[in-house]
Formats: C-alpha cells, structure tokens, sequence
C-alpha cells in the first residue's frame, strides 16, 4: 500500500443494488478507478480516488446489500467490508421512493456505531409521485448527516463533499426495541469482552441471529471462558426465542423507522397511486383478498386459460389447422410410403409419434400452457403472488406451513417436479415434507389446470365440484399431516414489494422463456411416451397393462377407455390429461364421468420426474411412501365421488 | 436480474453463473432457472435463442 493511500481517508459506499451508488461512486472518483475480486471470492469491488477540500480520499464502491444480516456472498462481502476497513465515512445511499424499506438498514449501520452519513438519492422522481421530505428532521432523529441527492444530475455532490471533509461522528443516537428484546441483547453485549470494529449491541444482536462469520469473529476474539459462557447464553436465548427472533428484530426496527417518518415523509394523496396502495392492502385482507383471488381465478384462469387458450386456440390449432390442413396429407403420405405395418403405426398409428406425440405436445398441450403462463407472468410481475403468501398465510399455519410454501405451490400450477426442488428453501423439514406431499397430491401442473380447466369449462358446475374436490383434500389432508407429524409452527415474514402495472416486455420474455423451456422439455419425452406406448401395442403389453387397471378404473366409474388415460399420465400428468381431452371429445364420457376422471387424474400419481426429485430431496423411503399413499387416495376419492354423484342426480 | 416473486436485485454472478450451481438437470442444455438467494423463487432464465434475439434487439434500439 502507497503512503499516498494510507494517509488517505477512506470512503466506503453501501447500499441496496440499484440506488445510484454505482453512479455516486463515478461522480466522486471520475477516471481513477481500480475494480477487483475481493480476496478469496469473485465478487468484484470498485475503488477509486479522489480530492475532497484537499485531502486525499479513497473510495470503495461495495456490492449491493439489503441488511447487516448477509444472505448472498455480495452481501457477505460488503459486510466484510465494513468490519475490516477504517472508513472515515461510510455513505448510506438510498432510494427516495422505497425510504421506509431502506431505513432499516441505516438504523442497523448506526447501531453497528460506523460513522454513518445518509445520502437520499433519486429525490426528483420521489417527488414527481407526490413525496416531499422534511430531511433536517430526519437527520435530527437518526443524529447522523442526511443529504438529499439526484446523483445523476450531480444535485446534492457539492454538499455531500462539504459533509465528508467536515465529518466527525457524534455520539451515535440508540433506538430502542422491546424491553424483553433490550434485556437479552444487553445481556449478550455484555458478556462481550473482545475487541470489535461493530458496537457489541451489533455484535450481540447478529450473535442471536446465528451470523456465522460474526460466531467466527466471536471465537477468534473472545477468551476460553467468555466464550463458553457467551455460548451457553446465546443457545438458551435463541432456544427461548426459536420462532420468532428475526421477525421480532425485523417487526422492532419497522416501528422505529415508521414512527420516524412520521414527520419526515408527507405524501400527496395522488389517484393511481392512493388506488394501488388500497388494491395492495384489499388483497392481504382476507375479506376482500378471498374474492379478489376468486376474481383472479375466474377471469384469468377459467375465461383465459380455459376458455381462450383450451378451447378458442386448441380448436384453432387442434382442430382445424392439424385436422384439416397438416393430419391429412402426412397421415395419406405415411399410408403410400411406409408399407410396412409397424412402420406405419409407430409413426401415424392410434399411438405414432405423430398422431400422439407431436400432435399432444404441439397442438394440444402447447396453447393451453402458453395461455397459462402468459396469466402466471402477468400476475408475478405485478407483485400478485408475495399478496397471495400473505393472505394464505393463516390457512396454510393450520396445516403447519407458512406462506412462504405459496412460493413452491406457485411455482407448483407451473410444474410440480421444480416447485418439489423449491421446497428446500422452507424452513423445517416437516414443512418440506408437507409441501412435497401436497404438491405431489393437490396441485395440478399448468399443462394439466389447463386442459383440465379446458375440459370442464363446458360445465361451470362440474369444474366447481373439481375445485372444492381438490380444495377440500389440501385442506383436509394438510391439517392431518400437520397434526401427525411433530414440530413448531412456522414464522413468516417477508417483505412485500410495490404493486406495480405489469411490464409487458417482462411479461413477454417470461411468457416466451417458459414456453421455450417447457416444450424443449416435453416434446422428447411425449415421443419417448409414444415410442413406449406403441411398442405396448404391437407387443400386445400395453392391452395386458389396461387389462390389469380397468376393473380399477370401472370401478370408478369409468369406461375402460379412460384407461389409457391413466397409464399416459405415468408419464406425465398433462399427458394423461390430454389422453382425457380426446376421450371427451370423442363422446366417451358424460360429465359427471368427465368430473370424476378428472378429480381422480389430477390426484393420481405424481410424473415420472417429480417422483425422481421427491426421492432426491426427501429420500426415497419418504417419496415410496408419498406415492402409494397418493395413488390410494385418489382411487378411493374418485370412487367416493362417483358414488355422490350417482347417488345425487348431480351432475346428471 | 429482479427476482419475480420478491422483487429484490439478484446479483449478475447468480444469473451469469447458473449453469455452475446446484441443478435439478431437468433442463435439456443446462439450467435454466435462476433461483433468487434471497426468497427462492425460480425465475426463468431466457435459453440461449431467446437471449441471442433480445440482445439483437437491444443492438438495434441503441
């Protein structure tokens, strides 16, 4: 290290990505910048110098972070920053409009007793959506150097170069959380004897929340018999406080910031933007959040998906581009040219891989799907589904889940075998094996919704038993599980992100990503599923096999048709689903059989794949377990059902 | 990257480095979900087409 730079002062900027700290970092450095890996990872680091009032300044641009808590290792990086470094300065940057968000980090930072100075950066666009801001009083409440900023347009630089060369930390202003909480943080902070760069209420508190490189520091720093004592009382607090210490921490510094803007932020009362924070706040109610989603369900999926994409683009597709232009010619084609018999049935046979595969995959499944996630990416960027977590949140406790499984249940009406890979981000392993077992079960995937949705839609009646069918199951079956299987109920709190219009060129580019994927995905194996089926056929296997399942499926109350159907969804479930769509099509089924196939198909045995990350990520006894107990049950509850409506008339 | 369920950033190493983390191997030609580090949500990750064309795009508009 030159003298140069170590006589220098030195800078460190923070903050969430995208609020102009990058930018900042340009206005104060120019040209002189350097970036490189911060050792030992590859996470790059931005420094430059500079001259402020004529002292040297070295500046360090960190990756973005969200907390003092690190999660990501850019996170981990800035933060170690923070704790090696002697920063003259450290410059919160934070964005105008998201203040209340942001604000708990700086609360954070001036707990940790760094030399603090807040920069309110993107100012003008604040203001434009109605926000005006008392700042002298914010810097009175947080006792730190506040500067409000438009980086971009260099408003608020000058001052903030005047705040740098000037700068020497006061006494640092203490926010206080509950008294229970303050007690067992100044208990810990206490038993603190080591040296620290962070205050040891800092220290104390990322202690209790099991930061693993503060544990680290904490070993390295502490002698033998402080440790030892320290451990033992931050096991028995944790211990205590198992369920709810990060959302108590979370919850304590949201009301002290909230309470702080009280009067700092006044915002006018603007049309569009009193409407989305009313919409945001209908839909977390359960009151109005029940039959907004009901809204959502009808108009998205039953009249879009269902009725656009299963019915209006299947006809279109199905049935009068592949029926009457594309099926005659390749079908007459393969009946001059590929005389031998077996030929001609592998690929246009009842089975081929063209009157099966291709035609599933492309004319059938495709549009349904692809309506379906145009509906599933307009609600994700809208910030729908982070809603939806909130307002399940009490059901899904009552089955020993929290609303954060809403994001594998999602991610579920879009494919069961990733959303059962999400499952591991969920906190305990009985809320991983509830979730794994409901996806397994309750939880159609998009292809199958919507040929399903597609297929019932001619009944409104018929697609409401489906619906309170399956409803009543994942309830059912969710609180029996949560009953049986041991454990704490989960905590959930997250941080919920503005409502916002959906931006049609996400929305595209999602739409068109997944579809992508999907029938990258689906085409080799609905051929693969052909190849098998048709070599069933000329081996005589496959009449063996619906011969074996039939009485099961009679008993259900099925025609020995829907059969198939059934041995095509041990393939994929969507490709049982469309064995289905032909069935009814070709008038097999009457509606009430149509409802029961389907209630019973959905429920039926998960697919091949998300068998195989089951047994990968719970294990294979558990996966075994899931699929007998699945299959069983949706047997039995198709027979049941069958017997109900038989008995009733409904449906008739 | 803004993570679709959340809303946070996810940083470029995570999107740039996908085919190097842990895998379900479901997708045909490497991994194409980007799961956010913060809430786990699996966004999609345009496949190699797709991105070739928005980029051509983007060429264009600038």
């Amino acid at each position: 290290m030159s003298d140069q730079q170590e006589n220098s002062l030195k800078i460190i900027l923070v903050g969430n990505p995208n609020v102009g700290k990058s930018v900042l970092f340009n206005m104060l450095t120019g040209a002189y910048t350097t970036v490189s890996n911060y050792p030992g990872t590859s996470v790059e680091v931005s420094r430059g110098s500079c001259t402020i009032n004529q002292c040297d300044c070295e500046v360090l641009d960190t990756p973005g972070m969200y907390s003092m808590m690190p999660i990501t290792e850019e996170e981990r990086v800035a933060r170690r920053i923070l704790l090696v470094e002697q920063p003259h300065a450290v410059i919160h940057v934070i964005d105008a409009r998201n203040i209340e968000r942001m604000l708990p980090m700086t609360i954070q930072l001036i707990e940790a007793r760094l030399p603090v100075i807040l920069v309110v950066n993107i100012l003008d666009e604040a203001e434009r959506l109605g926000m005006k801001f008392d700042l002298e009083r914010l810097e009175q409440n947080l006792g730190i150097p506040v500067i409000g900023a438009v980086m971009k347009r260099k408003i608020g630089l000058e001052e903030l170069k005047q705040k740098i060369s000037g700068f020497s930390p006061k006494p640092h202003a203490s926010f206080c959380y509950a008294d229970d909480l303050e007690k067992d943080i100044d208990d810990v902070a206490a038993q603190l004897k080591g040296q620290y760069r962070l205050s040891q209420r800092a220290v104390a508190i990322l202690l209790l929340q099991k930061d693993e490189d503060i544990q680290q520091l904490v070993t390295e720093q502490e002698g033998p018999r402080c440790l030892m004592a320290l451990t033992g009382l931050v096991h028995e607090i944790s211990f205590k406080r198992r369920a709810d210490l990060h959302l108590q921490i979370s919850l304590e510094r949201r009301k002290i910031c909230q309470q702080m803007l009280v009067d700092v932020v006044t915002e006018q009362a603007q049309d569009r933007e009193l409407f989305g924070e009313k919409l945001s706040r209908w839909m977390v109610n359960p009151w109005s959040g029940v039959p907004i989603l009901l809204i959502v369900v009808y108009l998205a999926l039953y009249k879009f998906v269902g009725g656009f994409g299963a019915g209006t683009l299947v006809d279109l597709i199905e049935g009068h581009l592949f029926e009457t232009y594309i099926n005659p010619p390749v079908i007459e084609l393969a009946r001059r040219y590929l005389t031998a018999n077996w030929l001609y049935e592998l690929i246009a046979g009842e089975y081929g891989l063209w009157t099966l595969g291709i035609r599933y995959a492309v004319a059938l499944v495709l549009p349904i799907v692809g309506s379906f996630f145009l509906v599933f990416s307009l609600l994700e960027d809208s910030g729908y589904f982070p809603r939806l977590a909130l307002l399940v949140d009490r059901v899904f406790k009552k089955i020993g889940l929290s609303g954060r499984a809403v994001i594998p249940m999602v991610l579920g009406f879009g494919c069961d075998t990733m959303a059962t890979l999400v499952t591991r981000t969920l906190e305990s392993k009985r809320e991983r094996i509830i979730a794994t077992l409901l996806l397994a079960l309750a939880i159609p995937c998009s292809a199958q919704f919507g040929v399903i949705l597609g297929l019932l839609s001619i009944s409104p009646l018929a697609l409401a038993v489906w619906v309170v069918v399956l409803l009543g199951i994942f309830l059912v079956v969710g609180m029996l599980s949560g009953r049986l299987m041991p454990g704490e109920p989960p905590v959930f709190y997250m941080e919920i992100p503005p409502l916002r219009p959906p931006q049609l060129r996400n929305v595209l580019i999602k739409t068109l990503t997944r579809m992508q994927s999907y029938f990258v995905e689906i085409l080799p194996l609905f051929l693969f599923a052909s190849v098998i089926l048709w070599a069933g056929k000329m081996t005589g296997g496959l009449d063996r096999l619906i011969g074996l399942l039939s009485p099961v499926v009679r008993a259900i109350g099925l025609p020995e048709q829907a059969t198939t159907a059934f041995v095509f969804g041990f393939f994929r479930r969507d490709f049982g689903a469309a064995g289905l769509y032909d069935l009814q099509t070709s008038g097999y089924l009457t509606i009430a059989q149509l409802t029961v196939a389907a209630v019973t198909l959905t429920l039926f045995v998960p697919c091949v794949a998300q068998f195989l990350v089951m047994a990968k990520e719970r294990g294979v006894k558990v996966a075994f377990q899931i699929l007998v107990f699945v299959t069983l049950l949706s047997f039995a509850v198709g027979w049941v059902l069958n017997k109900i409506l038989m008995i009733s008339g409904l449906l008739a | 990257m803004i993570c679709g369920f959340c809303h946070k950033e996810i940083p470029d190493e995570k999107v740039g480095n996908r085919n190097g983390e842990e895998s379900c191997g479901r997708c045909l030609g490497g991994c194409r979900k980007i799961h956010c580090p913060w809430c786990g949500y699996a966004n999609p990750a345009p496949g190699r087409l797709l991105s070739r064309l928005l980029s051509k795009k983007k060429d264009e508009i600038e």
